[in-house]
């Protein structure tokens, strides 16, 4: 290998301030914002049914704001936005709950594991859908329906991160409390609440996006009111704006609920630990998705 | 037989900070090694060691001066052993000493494995060996391409001292089979003097500090007083180059 | 071969205890498992015993005769027609997942770039999919198709942007050291490194895919094990509705835990021993 001599070289210019910015992350994430609707807009003229993002923000200042849309009365959009809510909340709350208990059972007792483990592995690989329908069969169309399946769904999501909180309590931990004869009670505080608080967090951040999830499918197919019933709505009436507005905005509530509060709220409880362990394990648990 | 002509070489890395100073790798290096000779390359932290090797290599391009490796009239070719072994670890044994060859030299890659005691380790996969079998393999992957210049790069630091005492067996073993042209970078003084034929030793910034030469035959035994001799006489010398803060 | 232990004669006896345990366990994990099946079984059937008739929840044995049934007929060009659909969504979504991953993971701009699309196609709802398949293909073998494509497709791209990142930088310092074209390097240190993130990425979204896809087959598809179970949900047959169900749930766990499994252990057999660094 021979070079030949070479000089000091300068560096290359700086780029300009406005391409240093459209480098960057955030200018980076703007532009893909702008470029995919900009592609949006291009579909539209492809596809005849597909409705462009004029027409969709249209309608959605419309159904929010209450006014009419050419005839056809909006829906209250705040009512159909709460009843959903409501749902999903006393939905989510059962889950949660059956899944705090059932998981503190199965993590605590080997013969619990045994038992129960199957059961709630087929109750985590049921689609959501399948709940929908089955919770319409035994409730018909009520709120009952949507109630139940975010539960059904919400709970073995929660069971198995709570399982693995209590387990990943090791006994090492557990034997040097004995050692040093701690209380009971500063045993709980200090080392089962802090070390299951992350794990019972990241079930319930999983319960509510599968929840979400879950609740559009069932008001889609048996609802008479709510976020899902409003979307079908539109799609049977063949409205494909009011379709694809009431999917952003049911997108819209679960992203910024879940990267603006609920990922804040994780990485506080999970300070403790290796971020890089903490992200492999909460893949592993999302394996089997919504 | 390489000839290696370093003229007044330097390496400037860029700031790693914004506002901060540039690096000075390597500041004024002008060195020629010629003939099938052992050569060590010593020095503390930060001398540019490294950024030399990788400069020969052509891992990195120099800022400025020339460098110029050549076997007669052509570009030499190079073997390389790093400190960790880096071999392919879904690859067996066999597979990495194929990798850096360009013909499907098999009955070369074995006879190199059975000169560090390898043979049967062909089908192996390097997860299965130990450290120092990985950095066996890793040396006669870099001999049995049979190159013209030899680069090594603090082979032996990662290893123990007892493992490492035994890598050099194999390794003055083959060298003075073949007879190649070897440049190898140590921190460790004693190791060098073991080694070598000539000793450079770099300072601080990148520059040459002195050149020494070791006249003993290959090849050499830890345990040979005159072995040691010289190295008690080499490391003397360090301590009143470098003085420690600890008497003697 | 690795560790070289000097073996003793009591080395042997505890080689030999522990060789003993390790059967007793693996016995006692499949009693375990075989109790929780019987358990699941158990509260089934006294389940639906309280809840009395059919409609609500089916007995086992009359699940069993419906699963029968089943078999009897067209069972295997449904199951054949959902797996086709879904298989084929994958392959879309590796095939389109990776290169775009590449591009993510090695250069910044597009990493950042790309990264807001592919996380908002992560979460868009799978209904959503369903549904602009059925609209965008009406009834017919793409809307699953392109559904499950789109789904899985943000967890391969990300998966193998975190693989090209992690490449390691020293095996291609060696390979340039020793000249190998770029080519080469590709061949033998890219892609090996990157095919455990692929795997990865396939492996997360497999759930989700089935799901997605057995969705759309809901809405637009005139076969397979979706279109089964709306048409009986349709029909109130509750215990064919189950059925159907427990076919589905039965297909996902045993090919997640034998052929998925078993395919990562032959591709990645050099990972085994890797523990020992």
């Amino acid at each position: 290998m021979t070079s030949a001599p070479v000089t000091l070289q300068e560096s290359p210019p700086s780029p300009g301030p406005i391409r240093q910015w459209l480098i960057s992350p955030i200018g980076a994430q703007l532009t893909a914002i702008v470029v995919f609707v900009g592609l949006w807009q291009l579909l539209t003229l492809i596809a005849e049914r597909v409705p462009g993002p004029a027409e969709v923000a249209n309608f959605l200042y419309v159904e929010i704001t209450g006014g009419s849309h050419g005839g056809i009365v909006t829906g209250e959009f705040w009512e159909h936005f709460a009843i959903t809510l409501r749902r999903f909340s006393a939905g989510l709350f059962i889950g949660f709950t059956a899944g705090l208990l059932i998981g503190v059972v199965i993590g605590s007792y080997g013969m619990a594991r045994a038992l129960l483990n199957d059961t709630v592995l087929v109750l985590l690989t049921m689609p959501a859908f399948v709940w929908a329908f089955l919770t319409t069969m035994w409730f018909g169309i009520s709120w009952r329906a949507p109630v139940l399946t975010v539960a059904f769904v919400a709970f073995p999501f929660v069971a198995i991160n709570v399982a693995q909180g209590v387990r990943a309590i090791t006994p090492d931990l557990r034997n040097m409390s004995a050692a040093f004869e701690v209380s009971r009670w500063k045993q709980f505080r200090h080392l089962i609440l802090p070390a299951v608080a992350g794990y019972i967090f990241a079930g319930l951040r999983f319960a509510i996006i599968v929840g979400w999830n879950a609740i559009l499918l069932s008001e889609w197919f048996s609802g008479q009111a709510g976020v899902g019933f409003r979307t079908r709505y539109w799609f049977d009436a063949n409205r494909y704006r009011g379709f694809v507005g009431w999917v952003i905005v049911f997108i819209f509530f679960i992203v910024v609920l879940d990267r603006v509060v609920l990922n804040r709220l994780q990485t506080r409880a999970f300070r403790w630990r290796d971020p890089i362990e903490v992200e492999v394990e909460l893949a592993q648990q999302e394996q089997v998705g919504v | 037989m390489a000839r290696v002509d370093i003229q007044r070489l330097s390496k400037i890395f860029p700031p790693p900070q914004k506002g901060g100073d540039p690096v000075t790798a390597i500041g004024d290096i002008s060195l020629e090694v010629d003939g099938n000779v052992f050569v060590s390359i010593v020095g503390p932290s930060g001398c540019g060691k490294s950024t030399l090797l990788n400069i020969l290599s052509g891992v990195e391009n120099p800022t400025g001066g020339t460098v110029s490796v050549t076997e007669g009239a052509r570009p030499a070719h190079l073997g390389y052993v790093f400190q960790d072994a880096r071999l392919l670890p879904w690859r067996t044994v066999m597979q990495n000493m194929l990798y850096v060859r360009d013909d499907d030299g098999d009955e070369k890659a074995a006879r190199y494995l059975e000169m560090v005691g390898l043979s049967h380790t062909h089908d192996m996969f390097p997860g299965q060996l130990s450290g120092g079998m990985q950095q066996r393999v890793g040396i006669a992957r870099a001999f049995s391409v049979e190159p013209d210049l030899l680069l090594m790069d603090e082979p032996f630091s990662h290893l123990d001292a007892i493992t490492a005492r035994s890598l050099r067996d194999h390794l003055q073993e083959l060298w003075t089979a073949t007879r190649k042209t070897v440049l190898f970078v140590t921190h460790d003084v004693v190791e060098a003097v073991q080694l070598s034929d000539r000793i450079i030793v770099l300072a601080p910034g990148g520059r040459i500090f002195d050149d020494i030469a070791i006249d003993l035959p290959h090849p050499r035994r830890a345990a040979d007083p005159k072995v040691a001799t010289q190295q008690a006489e080499i490391l003397g010398r360090f301590e009143e180059m470098h003085p420690t803060s600890a008497p003697a | 071969m690795t560790n070289i232990v000097a073996e003793s004669v009591s080395e042997g006896q505890n080689q030999a205890h522990a060789l003993r345990t390790a059967a007793g366990f693996r016995r006692r994990r499949y009693l375990a498992v075989l109790l929780g099946w019987l358990f699941f079984l158990a509260v089934w059937w006294i389940l639906s015993a309280v809840l009395g008739s059919e409609a609500r929840l089916p007995s086992p044995p009359r699940v069993v005769q419906e699963i029968r049934t089943i078999f009897e007929g067209d069972f295997w060009t449904q199951f054949w027609a959902s797996v086709i659909r879904v298989l084929a969504g994958f392959f879309a979504a590796v095939v389109i997942g990776t290169p775009v991953g590449f591009l993510m993971g090695r250069s910044k701009y597009w990493g950042n770039f790309l990264q807001a699309p592919v996380v908002v196609a992560g979460a868009i709802p799978g209904l959503t999919y369903a549904v602009m398949a059925f609209v965008v293909f009406g009834i017919s073998f793409w809307g699953p198709v392109l559904a499950v494509g789109l789904i899985a497709m943000p967890y391969v791209a990300i998966n193998v942007a975190e693989g090209v990142r992690g490449v390691d930088r020293r095996l291609i310092d060696m390979s340039t050291a020793y000249g190998r074209t770029e080519s080469q390097v590709f061949r033998h240190v890219v892609v090996p490194s990157v095919l455990p993130f692929i795997f990865a990425g396939v492996r997360l979204s497999f759930s989700l895919a089935w799901k997605v896809g057995t969705l759309t087959e809901v809405f637009g598809s005139s076969k397979g094990i979706g279109f089964q179970i709306r048409r009986n949900y349709q029909l109130f047959n509750m215990p064919a509705v189950i059925a159907w169900v427990l076919l589905f749930v039965a297909f996902m766990l045993l090919l997640e835990r034998f052929v998925l499994v078993r395919i990562e252990r032959r591709l990645f057999r050099w990972r085994q021993w890797e523990r020992n660094q």
